[in-house]
């Protein structure tokens, strides 16, 4: 029932159980496990080709330092694109839109490359903070900018991923309501409006898969930055 | 058995498609599902998940099976690979057993050569020693040789120098006169047959 366009994004209660871990838990009954035998079934190949191929595409131009990171990495990127297609189902919850959840998995990653970063190579660390070929005179300036830039990244990861499938989300549920009220009026307008919501749809199934990407992306680059 | 009368009737079992109609016209007609926006956005992404499958589905699943199969042609190459070094080494060890068999055939040869150097060689040293003798023996003789001919020599001389030492003037004149006598009267034959 819709008391007003945000509730969808309610975190799921039934019968005043909180099914919210079931929604986080839910991706992991949909991935098949590695089996023991030697040449597997189409699903399993096919899942093992797109792993290897994701975390050598993202981890090909760094230090075998930063490769430590490489299963956090992958099972991170497969745990948000597995949420976020889930999520384009109808009726279902996406946690990732919730911002408690995003900030919870952007904010200690980030803190983790930064002291990474700062235990292991302080200087350069501090480095980063001036970019080179910088006029003296900007010098103060830009290194503020560049710590506050710093310090704001954790909340720009949390953020653009929370921002993206929200908005995705409440467009989709505003077309489809708009759909559904042209119908029994104008049904020309709902075949228009059915056509956007078909764009929109393809359009949010490649946010939701490009969103979670761009998160571990930026991870890997911060960690790379700082290692 | 209500089953199977249900579900097993007429050419076709259309059982299955008649309770999934009457299911869903029986939700819809009493409000237990009400139609609203999630309605047709699951529509929206039905047809979006149908069309997918249908049209990159086989694609996919091919690429599936040529991942496999191109593990399994690795595997293969080496296992065909791993076959023919070992038929090579077959075939080596084969060869190697004949060699052998024709190492007896090989020792005599070689056995006949150095025989046949070691008879050059006793041949070479019994002709070297045999022109070393004869060399010995022709100076020898020809020592001989020199000695008889030096005393022929000798005795002749001394024979001379007393014959001539023996001979007289007066013999020597007449023997000089008589000469004379005797050409003389030869030179008048031989003028007297010339003229005759």
């Amino acid at each position: 029932m819709m008391v007003n366009s945000f509730s969808q994004f309610e975190s799921p209660v039934f019968l005043t159980i909180p099914l919210i871990q079931l929604a986080l838990i839910l991706p992991w009954a949909f991935y098949p496990s590695p089996s023991p035998r030697w040449l597997s079934n189409r699903t399993l190949t096919l899942q093992n080709w797109f792993i290897g191929r994701f975390a050598k595409q993202l981890l090909a131009s760094s230090t075998p330092k930063v490769h430590l990171w490489a299963t956090l990495l992958v099972s991170l990127m497969l745990y948000i694109i597995s949420l976020n297609l889930l999520g384009m189902l109808p009726y279902t919850f996406t946690p990732t839109t919730q911002l408690s959840m995003n900030m919870g998995l952007a904010v200690p990653l980030w803190l983790a490359t930064v002291l990474v970063g700062f235990r292991n190579q302080p200087t350069l660390s501090l480095a980063h903070l001036l970019p080179e070929g910088t006029p003296t005179l900007l010098v103060p300036v830009l290194i503020i900018i560049e710590t506050i830039s710093l310090l704001i990244r954790r909340f720009a990861l949390g953020v653009r991923l929370t921002a993206n499938l929200t908005a995705g989300h409440l467009l989709i549920q505003l077309i489809a309501t708009a759909t559904l009220a042209f119908m029994s009026i104008m049904p020309a307008n709902a075949t228009l409006t059915s056509i956007l919501l078909l764009l929109l749809t393809l359009l949010e199934i490649a946010v939701a898969m490009i969103q979670a990407y761009v998160f571990v992306l930026l991870l890997s680059l911060y960690l790379q930055e700082n290692s | 058995m209500l089953s199977r009368v249900v579900f097993v009737s007429g050419m076709r079992s259309r059982g299955p498609y008649m309770l999934g109609t009457g299911l869903i016209l029986y939700m819809l007609s009493k409000e237990i599902y009400v139609i609203n926006h999630e309605t047709i956005a699951a529509l929206t992404i039905g047809a979006i998940a149908v069309y997918g499958i249908k049209k990159f589905g086989p694609d996919v699943a091919a690429f599936a099976d040529k991942l496999n199969e191109e593990k399994v042609a690795q595997f293969q190459e080496v296992k065909d690979h791993a076959m023919s070094s070992l038929v090579q080494a077959i075939e080596n060890e084969k060869k190697e057993q004949w060699r052998v068999d024709g190492r007896s055939m090989l020792f005599d040869a070689k056995r006949n050569n150095v025989a046949m150097m070691l008879e050059t060689n006793y041949r070479e040293r019994l002709h070297m020693v045999t022109n070393e003798v004869k060399r010995r023996l022709d100076y020898q003789i020809a020592l001989q040789n020199l000695h008889r001919r030096m005393e022929l020599e000798h005795m002749v001389n001394w024979v001379e120098k007393s014959v001539i030492s023996s001979i007289s003037p007066q013999q020597e004149k007449e023997s000089i006169a008589k000469c004379i006598t005797d050409l003389k009267a030869l030179a008048k034959t031989t003028q007297a047959k010339a003229t005759a």
